[in-house]
């Protein structure tokens, strides 16, 4: 991260892979957008840097021009006047198409393509760049497997072949296609239910760790923004910044009346939604990986006094929570059931939420690429609350 | 019957061959024409209703009548014929050209947009994919339409099957008139039929299995 | 949990003006009672057909036209090919409500319903079928004159009607005609005061489709002697007279474009209100 932004306070909470920085900066310089016919400018003079390789989220009320401003940055709406630079270089003095290329695309269902396959959506900004075939073959089965989609499975369907949920996975591989250094997002996550958006929310932080790209995000949700969002930014009436910080901030010390109105009041279990899953203590129960002998995975969670284990595949990633008496045969199989996990950069809220639907008392924790990391439970979480309460009292 | 057909055989062939040629022709071109317009009136809103009134006012307009108009520039002969099946058939593909490119969600043009994709690209790539099945159901609708003034066309010596309608129209009453006619006007219904299924077939080819109806 | 904070739940994109000029997406398909393009078609037409007629006459009278012309185009021959046209429409066109709509009712009722496919599949094959090949073959058939004409013609006709009286009683919601049998209405009740008056528009569409293919296919009748607008064009032909065949082809034109714009006012007025 560059020096000229140490005026914002650092918010990374401690990323796990510290992977190198693949987004570029954005700066946007008193951009002002009016449109014909109204006395007041929807983007009034809006100044703001966003730093490379982190996600910013815009949220403020309707017609706060958030959408507008995320717009003028690949010039699908283009500024009345002001710069808007990304990476140095000004929007303005390119080739709108040309631009819009090297920036990814984002929005609510994923708006695929319906004629196209999966695979043919994901490859239209690669062709329009002109990449060879065989890398394009590549690249879809990478982004795939980064989205969590088997490519065998899904390469040849249709959109309408997919859920909800899996439409916005194609969404985000199709944005990340051309491996742009900036990623803008709108609503991307509205239209799926909530246990599948908390699940994309997830797997985009996930997906961040390794490829740290510039992110900008629009969000009417203001979990969401706390959850995905390195800063936020508020936006009030004519895209006035009301604060643009870090949730810490934001939520603890709200910079006024209309930000405070906006985020709701401060309570210890709002403070759940600012600490992630990876800073609390994570418990280690028994594991068994698919293939195993039954009996002695029932020896070895008798041992360390579980009534129950986690079964996990050959690539480490969790599949079942069974309790012992549901272990039948020989060898543990793969188990069918659809298991709701939290990533280590989830929040304590979404782990609650969770574990209030496990009959385990605890929810499973993944990391990078889904991969087991351990189980957080209820004592977890109220030892945390405790802290903070402990700490307000001081 | 069966020794008239056999004995003409060659030219029955002929004049079948003809009549499917100009319908092909003719609609082919028209579905050019008629995209194009559709573009051009998706553009710019204020010009769909014009579209839609003078593609009612079009198709109101007798076959007859329009080969009457068209006499004094074209002359007698094929031409006439070919001109007057392209204008009608026009019609219908345009309306549901327009009506096709409309549906097409804002959302994905924007979409389309936000990855860079230029207009033409838009267009070729997502709109009129988009906008196939609903032309193509036009592309039908002309087809039909399209074999039965390329009959009426045949007065005025445009080519293909009308030719036998006439032929037995003018013998009435003496040998062959029924022939002629029965051969005209049921081999008409046969080069339709036979189209139609072809276009079933052009779209299962050529419809998206994305987007076709189940 | 939940009571975090409540965020403005709509989307802001819709409420935002967007640039560009396409935003501005026309009613498409918009059932109500006068949009943009019905409009148009009930005031364009009329406008034209006055004013193409008013230059019809204004020409007639002043264009320097030799004998044959002269006594083709001459005014008592004009009107009476004209009434004849009308007379061909309007007899066809009766007839083919006469025959259509209670046939379309039969295909509705109990068992005839598993025949409706079939006849309109026949229906939809005789379509394909050229007017002039069915016009001929019937004079070959019943000699030439009127009557033959409006056969064809009727024949030509019924399809649509047909088609548009099955759809529209097999469109009626069925909770609405199971609601009239409990309010102890018979049979007949129910066809009469819910099924027909809510497949009326979808009937009268069917009746403007098929005065306009009928007064289209009018203009062939002159091959069998029938008579019509269409003898003038056939005799313009004949005797290779471009202003003969003009002639008739823009009165044609226009008659066609006023029993549409009739069709298009009776589809207006029969719609049952509140529909």
């Amino acid at each position: 991260m560059s020096t000229d932004l140490s005026k914002t306070p650092d918010t990374t909470t401690g990323t796990t892979t510290e992977a190198s920085i693949s987004g570029a900066e954005i700066v946007l310089d008193e951009v002002v957008k009016q449109y014909p016919g109204q006395k007041v400018p929807a983007v009034q003079s809006l100044s703001l840097t966003i730093p490379a390789g982190e996600i910013v989220m815009f949220i403020g009320p309707s017609g706060c021009g958030k959408t507008t401003s995320l717009k003028m940055i690949n010039r699908l709406i283009e500024p009345t006047s002001g710069t808007i630079r990304i990476g140095g270089d000004d929007v303005a003095k390119q080739s709108d198409n040309e631009l819009r290329r090297q920036i990814g695309y984002v929005i609510q269902g994923g708006s695929l393509f319906p004629h196209m396959t999966v695979a043919k959506n994901i490859a239209i900004v690669p062709k329009m760049l002109g990449w060879k075939r065989q890398r394009i073959d590549e690249r879809i089965d990478e982004l795939l497997d980064l989205v969590s989609l088997d490519p065998g499975k899904y390469r040849d369907r249709y959109p309408r072949e997919l859920s909800g949920g899996q439409q916005q996975r194609v969404g985000v591989a199709r944005g990340l296609a051309a491996d742009p250094p900036v990623i803008l997002m709108d609503e991307p996550f509205g239209a799926v239910d909530p246990i599948t958006r908390q699940r994309l929310q997830d797997e985009l932080l996930s997906i961040q760790r390794e490829l740290r790209k510039t992110i900008v995000c629009v969000t009417h949700d203001i979990d969401e923004a706390v959850k995905l969002g390195d800063r936020i930014l508020i936006l009030q009436e004519g895209a006035k910044i009301a604060q643009y910080d870090s949730p810490e901030v934001v939520l603890g010390a709200p910079a006024n009346e209309f930000v405070e109105d906006f985020v709701g009041s401060g309570s210890s279990l709002k403070q759940l939604s600012l600490t992630r899953v990876r800073d609390v203590d994570l418990i280690h129960p028994t594991t068994a990986t698919v293939g195993e002998s039954v009996a002695e995975v029932k020896r070895r969670a008798e041992a360390n006094g579980d009534t129950s284990v986690i079964i996990l595949d050959q690539r480490g990633r969790p599949r079942g929570w069974p309790w012992l008496r549901q272990l039948k045969g020989d060898t543990v199989v793969e188990p069918t059931e659809d298991l709701v996990d939290v990533d280590l950069a989830s929040t304590l809220n979404d782990a609650l939420d969770t574990m209030l639907s496990s009959s385990h008392g605890g929810a499973i924790v993944t990391g990078d690429r889904d991969q087991y990391v351990g189980v957080v439970n209820f004592d977890a979480v109220t030892d945390h609350i405790r802290a903070i309460e402990e700490k307000a009292r001081d | 019957m069966w020794d008239f057909i056999v004995e003409r055989r060659d030219d029955i062939i002929f004049n079948t061959y003809q009549h499917a040629s100009l319908v092909a022709q003719a609609v082919l071109l028209a579905t050019v024409i008629a995209v194009l317009l559709a573009v051009v009136v998706v553009r710019v809103p204020a010009l769909a209703g014009v579209a839609n009134v003078v593609s009612a006012i079009g198709l109101t307009l007798p076959a007859f009548a329009l080969i009457g108009l068209l006499l004094p520039l074209t002359s007698i002969g094929v031409v006439t014929g070919f001109v007057a099946v392209t204008f009608y058939a026009i019609l219908p593909i345009l309306r549901n050209a327009v009506v096709g490119l409309q549906q097409v969600d804002e959302t994905l043009l924007e979409s389309a947009r936000g990855m860079g994709m230029g207009q033409l690209a838009s267009l070729w790539r997502v709109r009129i994919p988009l906008a196939w099945p609903v032309i193509l159901a036009g592309i039908r609708t002309s087809t039909q339409m399209s074999m039965g003034i390329a009959a009426i066309a045949a007065y005025v010596k445009g080519p293909g099957l009308g030719d036998y309608i006439f032929a037995g129209l003018v013998r009435i009453g003496g040998a062959n008139a029924v022939n002629y006619a029965v051969v005209g006007t049921v081999g008409i219904i046969l080069v339709a039929l036979v189209a139609d299924a072809l276009l079933l077939l052009l779209g299962r080819a050529s419809i998206s299995k994305g987007i076709r109806a189940a | 949990m939940t009571d975090l904070a409540d965020p403005p739940q709509e989307t802001v994109a819709r409420h935002e003006p967007l640039d560009g000029p396409g935003e501005a997406v026309p009613e498409r398909g918009a059932r109500s009672r006068l949009d943009r393009s019905t409009l148009l078609m009930l005031v364009v037409p009329p406008i034209l057909v006055a004013i193409v007629f008013a230059g019809y006459v204004w020409w007639r009278q002043t264009a320097d036209l030799d004998g044959v012309e002269q006594s083709q185009l001459a005014w008592d021959s004009t009107w009476s090919a004209l009434w004849r046209h009308v007379e061909l429409t309007l007899a066809a066109s009766a007839l083919v409500v006469v025959i259509a709509v209670p046939l379309g009712i039969l295909l509705t009722r109990g068992r005839a319903r598993l025949l409706s496919p079939l006849v309109v599949g026949i229906a939809n094959i005789g379509q394909a079928a050229p007017a002039v090949g069915l016009i001929v073959l019937l004079a070959m058939w019943r000699g030439y004159g009127f009557w033959t004409a409006v056969i064809a013609l009727v024949l030509y006709g019924v399809l649509p009607v047909l088609r548009n009286t099955i759809t529209g009683l097999q469109g009626v919601d069925p909770t609405l005609v199971e609601a009239g049998r409990g309010l102890g209405m018979s049979n007949g009740a129910v066809l009469l005061k819910v099924e027909l008056p809510l497949a009326v528009p979808v009937i009268m569409s069917g009746v403007r489709t098929a005065l306009v293919l009928v007064v289209g296919t009018a203009t062939l009748a002159t091959f069998v002697g029938a008579g019509g607008l269409g003898a003038i064009i056939d005799t313009g032909i004949t005797l290779y007279r471009f202003r003969v065949m003009v002639a008739g082809a823009v009165l044609v034109a226009l008659l066609a474009l006023l029993i549409e714009w009739l069709g298009r006012l009776l589809e207006l007025l029969t719609r049952p209100k509140g529909l």
